[in-house]
């Protein structure tokens, strides 16, 4: 640790490049004071960032923030960067992988200006956003039309629909409509060179913006997921789907949430099921069963989102801290289980016989519907799942200290147990950190089901205290095995960006799909002077001499103890 | 296994930054401290919360930058001379406190305490608050009011009604009236009217008159704790003295300071009697029958909630209950409502600091009260009225905006008070 008094100072941009991106932005939307920056600075469940605070590191603070409010803007800045050699951040809300890793002044580009719905196009039903938009807000408008967009992130609906084209795009209901990156039908792009690329049938004059393939090489499967590391979006064109809700989400009959000093309770009523959807929980005596049956409905086609969790249903239900732990600690809520999202998609009597054919597997696998018969207390506490499965509102309620170092890897079905499996190895090399690290080895890791069931994704964490560094670096131990766990046994990628991504890219070449290596031979070609998103998605050599010293050695320890030779 | 234990309770007022460690560590930057409840927005136009992100676009002024800001400095990262923006940016806040709800109900964290305690310290330290904070202190300090005025004019509004010097007479309910109203003539009315009707319904009432001194309000809003807390001393202490047994204001200032604040005091007496917003008394009054409406009021009108009546101590239907008590009012809501209002830009010292700015936040209330068809803005907050008045002046509109009071006196007698 370092002097704790020890003042943090900032790099600065050269004066002339800081003069021409004044000159594109104008004096109001170009930012460099201190406290400016360091809002910029930490990330959310980034520990990495956690801890080089604690450390005093001063590479975690960008040189300056500047906000374009056009494509325009964006390809000036990004033109000025590449003149000058000065590494660049698109940044949105910040909660992920926004970290200024380099050593050298580094730019944010923030897109809070261009937060416009450009258009909805009810005949092709799309929607056409700028960069800030996020699902709240798309969901909203188009709702009113009776559209909308197919889902929200389990992270949060104030997340944006460009950021998360950047990663995977995760909904609840992914079961039926998938990741938002198979729901694009286009993008405009400014490179990291500073050309601006539009894909899918925009890209032909007049054609229109309603197909996701253009008449060339498809530029745009390059993009998804590329983690900013081949250019930034501006504009994207989503898929919209027919909405058999109300035009907007109803009001809670009992009020709204009040504060805690002047709490009523009338003012946490939990919401009914929406208009021509329901939710079904259902639990079950173990993992197995839970497996089958998540197995079985999810090949049937019933339903459209299907889902398990665990330590999330005490976090997302709870009001507070203590709520949850007691909640964590008493199993409140059903250690095995699953839910299913029920819609009207196509018919009013849908649901009805949806839910008729869930009950016929249920009835052969083994499990018990929670009802007013059977653990009433429970499905009432669970009730926030019925705004939240379509648009999700409590999935940041942290309700604990922090989160960091998830586990989030992608594979058929089973390797749920492989998951579980391999968390309660991790608590016992590395022992506890928080009660509930233990969610995902005592009860399910949360499961989404993918594509119908074809592939799922599995998510544990651990809670470490921000304040206590240890103790995030524990949590940063988990995180490195969990990469050789997903190496080792030839799981999906790790993380949310359905590629792999820096580090584990560098530090574990085995485990697929391969991408980025590829991406790793073209991103000189799009990025000649490697200064787009720096160690996203791959790193260039000087960002891999940059990265710590320390934790390669984690890494290589890490992989020694499950059989994998050293990476040099 | 760690457990993690709650901390003693701690007064609000007694804490500094080092009490929130944990919190501003653990901001998630889940950005919900900028943005609406997500279950009730309605359109991407009024999708935001945060009155100053909104119109600066960047982190610092949102809730999550607060506690950024607050993490840096209590660890030491940078001090004011290497960020003197930080005042600017602590100050702009309105003190709404969308981003503390929003943020307890997700996160059980508090920016907006954060951010009251960080003015605190800019205000401990010398910075704070910004220059034109410092003719609004020192006057509470010389004439126990934000105005600059004479003790003896606090009474002026009140020469042509009848009500009790309750230091001379005892009364049951006593009338807290407030620095803005007692002193502006622009907005007598607002007292006029709440004494009226409050007397017309039998209400054994009486008020200080010049005796009465600054609820303290502004001046912890703006971080002068050791003023606010000689305040709070002297008014538990002549208030308890007084023997009332309930007190009654229409500011939400002195009514959150009264109802919430002052227990939050360190070393002070309990204040004796129950603190009532008036439109909480209203709507009692009506429930026991004792206040009827018999004039037909024939407008669509909307309720703009104050924040620090609404959002701060959870008066959300109290006033609209009075509203729809009335004849001829057509209540229509905003899509911004309850706990998710639209702050109108003039509290927490932003309106003397940083006029533009709350201008420019209430003429975004304005435009989303036109929306609804409304003819008029009702509201219960003296400076609402103010800040939503000025903006409605400046930009010609004919909308119109009222006091809850004025609708009900309309409703109660044939001529305006």
């Amino acid at each position: 640790m370092s002097d704790t008094r020890q003042k943090v100072i900032q790099k600065k941009l050269p004066r002339e490049v800081y003069s021409a991106l004044k000159n594109v932005v104008g004096e109001q939307w170009i930012h460099e004071s201190r406290s400016v920056v360091e809002t910029y600075s930490k990330l959310s469940i980034e520990g990495g960032s956690f801890v080089k605070k604690h450390e005093k590191d001063p590479h975690v603070l960008p040189a300056c923030v500047v906000l374009p409010a056009s494509t325009d803007d964006v390809q000036a800045i990004v033109k000025i960067c590449n003149r000058y050699h000065v590494p660049f951040i698109p940044f949105t809300n910040g909660q992920v992988f926004c970290n200024p890793t380099t050593q050298d002044p580094t730019l944010i580009i923030h897109f809070s200006r261009m937060n416009r719905i450009i258009k909805i196009d009810t005949q092709n039903m799309s929607a056409t956003l700028e960069p800030y938009v996020d699902y709240a807000q798309l969901q909203a408008e188009a709702m009113k039309r009776g559209l909308w967009n197919g889902g929200t992130p389990l992270a949060t609906t104030v997340c944006k629909l460009a950021s998360q084209f950047a990663f995977a795009g995760l909904w609840q209901t992914d079961l039926k409509y998938g990741l938002l990156n198979r729901n694009i039908i286009s993008v405009k792009m400014v490179l990291p060179d500073g050309e601006i690329l539009s894909t899918g049938s925009r890209c032909i004059p007049r054609a229109g913006d309603f197909w996701e393939y253009g008449p060339g090489p498809d530029l745009m499967g390059l993009q998804r997921s590329g983690l900013g590391t081949n250019g930034i979006v501006t504009e994207i064109t989503v898929k919209l789907h027919a909405w058999v809700g109300d035009d907007a989400l109803p009001e809670i009959p009992g009020g709204r949430p009040s504060l805690k000093h002047v709490h009523d309770a009338k003012y946490d009523s939990p919401p009914e099921p929406l208009k021509n959807h329901k939710l079904l929980w259902v639990e079950f005596k173990d993992l197995d069963t839970q497996l089958k049956a998540m197995r079985e409905i999810a090949h049937s086609g019933v339903g459209i989102g299907l889902n398990a969790t665990g330590v999330y249903s005490a976090f997302y239900c709870s009001q507070t801290q203590e709520m949850t732990v007691q909640r964590c600690k008493e199993h409140f809520f059903p250690d095995w289980n699953c839910y299913v999202i029920l819609a009207n998609t196509t018919s009013d009597q849908q649901i009805a016989y949806e839910e008729e054919v869930i009950r016929q597997i249920i009835a052969e696998v083994g499990g018990t519907f929670l009802s007013e018969t059977h653990k009433p207390e429970v499905l009432k506490a669970l009730q926030p799942w019925n705004y939240d499965c379509i648009r999700h509102s409590t999935g940041y309620r942290m309700n604990r200290k922090f989160y960091a170092n998830a586990w989030l890897p992608v594979g058929p079905l089973e390797e749920a147990k492989t998951t579980s499996r391999e968390w309660k190895k991790a608590l016992d090399l590395f022992g506890e950190i928080d009660i509930t690290d233990r969610g995902g080895a005592d009860d399910t890791p949360f499961v989404y089901a993918l594509q119908r069931g074809h592939f799922c994704l599995f998510e544990t964490d651990n809670y470490p205290d921000p304040v206590l560094p240890e103790e995030i670096k524990k949590a940063q131990a988990y995180g490195i095995y969990g990469a050789a766990v997903v190496t080792k046994y030839d799981l999906g990628p790790q993380l949310m960006a359905f590629v792999n991504v820096e580090p584990f890219t560098t530090m574990f070449p085995e485990a697929g799909p391969n991408a980025h290596l590829f991406m790793r031979k073209i991103r000189q070609v799009f990025d000649p002077n490697s200064v787009a998103a720096p160690g996203r998605q791959v790193f260039t050599e000087q960002e891999w001499q940059q990265f710590p010293a320390e934790i390669k050695a984690a890494v290589n320890a890490m992989r020694e103890l499950n059989g994998m030779p050293r990476v040099e | 296994m760690t457990y993690y234990e709650p901390k003693p309770h701690k007064k609000f007022f007694e804490k500094t930054l080092e009490d929130y460690r944990d919190s501003i560590w653990g901001c998630a930057r889940c950005n919900w401290c900028q943005n609406h409840w997500a279950w009730n927005v309605k359109s991407a136009e009024y999708s935001e919360i945060c009155p100053a992100f909104h119109e600066f676009r960047i982190f610092p002024y949102a809730g999550m930058g607060k506690m950024h800001i607050a993490r840096a400095l209590l660890e030491g990262d940078f001090d004011y001379e290497d960020a003197p923006e930080v005042v600017k940016f602590l100050y702009t806040c309105t003190t709404c406190g969308a981003c503390e709800l929003n943020c307890q109900r997700l996160q059980d964290k508090e920016p907006l305490q954060v951010n009251e305690t960080l003015r605190a310290r800019l205000v401990k330290d010398g910075i704070g608050p910004m220059p034109e904070h410092r003719n609004l202190l020192k006057s509470v300090k010389n004439y126990d009011n934000p105005w600059m005025q004479p003790r003896t004019q606090r009474d002026r509004w009140a020469r042509k009604i009848k009500i009790k010097n309750i230091e001379k007479e005892p009364a049951e309910t006593l009338f807290f009236v407030g620095c803005t109203v007692a002193f502006d003539n622009t907005q007598w009315h607002v007292a006029q009217n709440t004494a009226t009707i409050l007397l017309g319904a039998g209400v054994d009432l009486g008020m200080l008159g010049t005796k009465e001194v600054c609820c303290g309000s502004p001046v912890a809003r703006i971080g002068d704790r050791d003023t606010f807390f000689d305040l709070a001393q002297r008014n538990i202490d002549m208030l308890n003295k007084t023997g009332a047994k309930e007190i009654v204001t229409f500011c939400p200032g002195c009514f959150k300071a009264l109802s919430h604040d002052y227990a939050e005091v360190p070393d002070v007496p309990r204040l004796q009697a129950a603190v009532y917003h008036s439109s909480q008394y209203f709507d009692r009054l009506i429930t026991e029958g004792k206040l009827t409406f018999s004039r037909p009021v024939n407008k669509r009108v909307t309720w703009h909630d104050p924040c620090h009546m609404g959002r701060h101590c959870g008066i959300y239907d109290e006033p609209r209950r009075v509203l729809e008590a009335i004849p001829g009012i057509n209540l229509v809501e905003m899509e911004r409502i309850k706990d998710q209002s639209w702050c109108c830009g003039g509290g927490g010292g932003a309106r003397t600091a940083f006029m533009d700015f709350a201008q420019k936040t209430a003429a975004k209330r304005i435009g989303e009260a036109k929306k609804t068809g409304a003819e008029a803005i009702v509201t219960s907050c003296p400076f609402c009225e103010q800040n939503i008045g000025d903006a409605l002046n400046a930009m010609n509109d004919e909308m119109e905006i009222f006091d809850l009071t004025d609708i009900m006196i309309k409703a109660m007698y044939s001529r305006e008070v």
